[in-house]
């Protein structure tokens, strides 16, 4: 079994990465852009894993071409500037959008987030903190994973 | 004189005029106040957060409403002992803001209405039995002990979730103002999951309730499946609107 992570990001103007950002701004926390994605992860049998992403972009309930980017992962971990948001006690699926992939055991969503300073860089470690301390993550029933 | 209400409205918010509607009935002066007017806020005796989907629930349901400014004088207002009633989107707000079950900092939410456990947005008819003594809620004055109240479900995220502590605090310290129940005021476990079975949460006063079902959408007989076709009867006052009535006298016995 092994782990694979699918990133889908949209290429259209991402409301929800927007109003993050206003609300961080509101929250006296520097970032001039902010980038989300979904990340999906896909525990899948090791010898299943050669179609998953085909079998990834045919689902329209990740993947829509005409408005998403879809980017597998080096790793199932987040990269560095970036934290996942998680549910703590959340069940992973067998299906996704009522399909079952071939050889796909478990699936999980993230969201993943990225904040950028004004000459586009990431933000500093602590920055990036205070924004999911103060707003991208409720403890009560989330974690951040970095 | 009638004590003020402001019924706010955020954008994406839907049920501002049900619960306007609501609030008129029971004779309060009740009116809308517009996301842009934060400034208005502060001569408001009281505040109503209605259902709907502010901000998209872009985020976490409620999640950008609770930090804009139009929350600013409320959560001040509710730090200066005011009743602030919040319905569904509304009651996420609250717990995003920190306001229930108010164990925490400020803006800093220590429970929250989480996904449904299903997976899948809620639309169903329930009951909910007040779970406190009523001298715990004095938001609701004159609430009968082990009130059954009518409403309608109709949320994705209203299954309550906190961690195991928080949770037993909750419990123990009487911020489960509501359970779900059938129509006899039996607790039933919650379709969406919600731990402790609540419905709705209070903050320590008892000043400040969040409400996840909707008692405006049962507050009128024509509201009802297979509601009568009879003018007069569907016109009548039904369940829902004793809600609304607790939280008038509330606040008209403050006023006077």
């Amino acid at each position: 079994m092994t782990t694979r992570a699918f990133a889908v990001s949209l290429t259209i103007p991402d409301n929800e990465a927007f109003t993050a950002l206003e609300t961080v701004g509101r929250l006296g926390i520097p970032a001039a852009r902010i980038a989300r994605s979904d990340i999906w992860l896909f525990e899948v049998d090791e010898g299943a894993t050669a179609g998953l992403r085909d079998a990834v972009a045919s689902i329209e309930t990740i993947f829509n071409p005409n408005k998403h980017r879809l980017v597998e992962r080096a790793s199932a971990k987040p990269e560095p500037g970036e934290v996942w948001i998680a549910a703590r006690d959340e069940a992973p699926a067998t299906l996704v959008g009522g399909r079952a992939i071939p050889g796909v055991r478990a699936i999980r969503r993230r969201t993943g987030w990225r904040l950028y300073d004004d000459e586009g860089r990431p933000v500093p470690e602590a920055t990036l903190a205070r924004a999911v301390e103060t707003f991208l993550c409720n403890p009560a029933f989330q974690e951040a994973l970095r | 004189m009638s004590a003020r209400v402001a019924v706010l409205v955020f954008p994406g918010t839907n049920s501002e005029d049900e619960t306007l509607r609501g609030l008129h009935a029971v004779g309060l002066d009740a009116a809308l106040v517009h996301w842009s007017q934060p400034d208005a806020l502060p001569h408001f005796d009281a505040y109503v957060l209605p259902g709907g989907f502010a901000h998209e629930d872009r985020v976490r349901a409620g999640a950008a409403a609770a930090h804009e400014a139009l929350m600013d004088p409320v959560i001040e207002a509710a730090q200066a002992g005011k009743f602030v009633l919040g319905i569904c989107n509304g009651a996420q707000i609250l717990a995003e803001a920190g306001l229930v079950p108010g164990t925490g900092p400020l803006r800093r939410p220590t429970a929250a209405f989480a996904p449904n456990a299903s997976g899948r947005f809620a639309s169903l008819h329930v009951h909910i039995k007040l779970a406190v003594a009523p001298d715990r809620v004095p938001i609701l004055a004159g609430i009968e002990p082990d009130a059954v109240i009518p409403a309608w479900a109709s949320h994705g995220d209203g299954r309550l979730a906190a961690p195991p502590d928080e949770l037993a605090r909750m419990a123990r310290d009487g911020h489960v103002a509501f359970v779900y129940a059938d129509r006899h005021g039996t607790p039933v476990p919650a379709a969406n999951g919600s731990a402790l079975g609540a419905a709705a949460l209070v903050n320590r006063a008892g000043t400040v309730l969040a409400v996840m079902p909707h008692p405006e959408r049962d507050a009128w007989t024509f509201q009802h499946l297979g509601a009568t076709r009879r003018r007069e009867a569907m016109l009548e006052p039904s369940g829902g609107i004793r809600l609304f009535a607790c939280f008038a006298r509330a606040l008209n016995g403050r006023a006077a």
